[in-house]
């Protein structure tokens, strides 16, 4: 088999950690922080790192099932990609739903956000029994700021981008690999045309560098866009009137 | 390579060559036809050597649009302690206090229903699970956890005594329910479905209970506060009528539907 890349060359991704810096215009993300649960995020996080070590902790013995013959290491990939696209899609359809953002912001979100969505989909009718669910998402006000959202937005596009070019050198199955180049292409279109409608420039360099899944891991993690899940349901005695 | 698909590349490449070809005639290069169409050809050779290529293991089929004509509400939890307000300010009188979790031990959700930003931030209106009943107060936004999305709504006609639940604007459930007596009668008005209830073993609520933000205005002492609830019956006999505490009453039946279609947030209008 091919030598897959090792994992700290690419592990450089000062600009991104930078960029994502930037979203947080007059600490609006910091706010959100403090509505968060810590631990949720830390699981969060060690489930990213997990799937990057290739140690693949959300698989079980049992999914012989499997949609595909994939390699743990693969479907480690995918489902970091998988808990990815929830938090994309989840940030377009809050703002569509919203509708607070301007007609050229909100055009944007609704067409990428459909993206999003079938990516979503797709990567879990191949993963089949061995999906993740979507963990909860708290984005407090970027869906709702214009400037907030546009941020995060060109953030999340350039660095899945450069997620996608760190991983496909280490997919094992060609044919995963041919799959996600169809993603990857359609993440940098999405990355230019935000950058355009932001009035930044589409392409700034002849290269573009990979951003490794712990890197994007630990910028997911600084967004504290990941929340515990309201529990609005157990078992227990009612107590109404009757 | 297929026979039929050998042809068919090399017919397309020869059409992309002539158009090279043409293009760089028109646009006066002065670089001969001849050149150019070696160059093409080693192009040519090197393609074909190329190993066929790999089915992907997915296609990602048609952008996923939100549904046509969805409705929506959207409620959040309670993520600190606060005071809500009678206007978006800390300045603003106080309308009542939201605690994190419920008497039931359930994250406290409040429905969201207007948003304004100010200097301090943005402040979101929401409605209280408190009495008087219908009253709505502000909040500052950072207070509370991410929204989460609902498309259904209830609606329980008194005069009828039925209940039904829209998804969408369309009708997806419809049944009778027993309401309460003249005497504690169930409070008109608009609420949410704040929690879910099941596995509680008492015949009396049936297998599963939704509490809702609504009040009894008469049971005030009653135990938690006298929250009205929508829940099955071990008498089942009585529905439709005026039987109950306040409560809602459905068939047990009834009620297990209903729980398999209504999420938690769900708005609910008592008429």
């Amino acid at each position: 088999m091919e030598q897959r890349p090792s994992g700290d060359i690419f592990d450089s991704c000062d600009e991104f950690a930078r960029t994502l810096a930037e979203v947080d215009v007059g600490g609006m993300l910091a706010e959100t922080a403090s509505a968060v649960s810590a631990g949720t995020r830390a699981s969060f996080l060690r489930r990213c790192l997990g799937a990057a070590a290739g140690v693949g902790a959300l698989l079980t013995a049992t999914d012989a099932e499997a949609a595909i013959a994939a390699t743990k290491n693969d479907v480690a990939i995918l489902q970091f990609d998988l808990v990815l696209e929830y938090l994309q899609a989840g940030l377009y359809t809050e703002a569509e739903r919203l509708d607070a953002l301007t007609p050229s912001t909100l055009a944007w979100a609704r067409v990428v956000g459909a993206h999003e969505r079938a990516h979503v989909r797709a990567i879990k009718s191949l993963l089949g029994r061995k999906t993740v669910p979507s963990p909860g998402f708290d984005y407090g006000n970027v869906t709702s700021n214009e400037q907030a959202f546009i941020k995060t937005a060109v953030a999340f596009e350039d660095l899945t981008a450069a997620l996608l070019k760190w991983q496909a050198p280490r997919l094992d199955s060609r044919s995963i690999l041919a799959a996600v180049v169809t993603l990857h292409s359609v993440e940098t279109r999405h990355a230019a045309w935000i950058r355009h409608i932001v009035g930044l420039e589409p392409a700034t360099t002849a290269f573009d560098k990979p951003a490794s899944q712990r890197k994007m891991a630990e910028l997911i993690d600084s967004t504290h866009f990941v929340a515990s899940k309201p529990r609005v349901a157990r078992k227990a005695q009612p107590p109404y009137s009757g | 390579m297929p026979k039929g698909r050998t042809v068919l590349a090399f017919g397309l490449a020869l059409a992309f060559v002539g158009t090279a070809t043409a293009v760089h005639g028109t646009a006066g290069h002065g670089r001969s036809t001849n050149s150019a169409s070696s160059a093409s050809r080693a192009l040519l050779a090197a393609a074909g050597g190329l190993p066929s290529p790999e089915r992907p293991a997915f296609v990602v089929g048609s952008p996923t649009r939100l549904r046509k004509g969805e409705t929506s509400a959207r409620f959040a939890p309670v993520m600190r302690e606060i005071e809500a307000r009678r206007r978006p300010s800390r300045s603003a009188g106080r309308v009542a206090e939201l605690a994190r979790e419920t008497p039931e031990g359930t994250t406290n959700i409040v429905l969201v229903l207007a948003a304004t930003t100010r200097e301090d931030g943005q402040w979101v209106r929401v409605r209280l699970p408190v009495l008087p009943n219908g009253q709505t107060g502000w909040v500052p936004r950072r207070v509370l956890g991410g929204y989460q999305f609902v498309h259904t709504r209830l609606v329980v006609d008194r005069d009828r005594s039925t209940a039904t639940l829209f998804s969408d604007g369309h009708t997806v459930f419809h049944a009778a329910v027993g309401i309460g007596r003249p005497e504690s009668p169930t409070p008109r008005g608009d609420f949410y479905i704040r929690e879910k209830l099941s596995g509680f073993g008492n015949p009396f609520y049936g297998p599963v209970a939704y509490g809702t933000s609504a009040r009894s205005a008469v049971l005030t002492d009653w135990p938690g506060g006298g929250f009205i609830g929508i829940h099955g019956t071990n008498e089942p006999q009585l529905i439709p009528g005026r039987i109950s505490h306040g409560c809602i009453r459905m068939r047990n039946d009834d009620i297990l539907r209903l729980s398999r279609l209504m999420p938690v947030g769900t708005p609910l209008t008592i008429e």
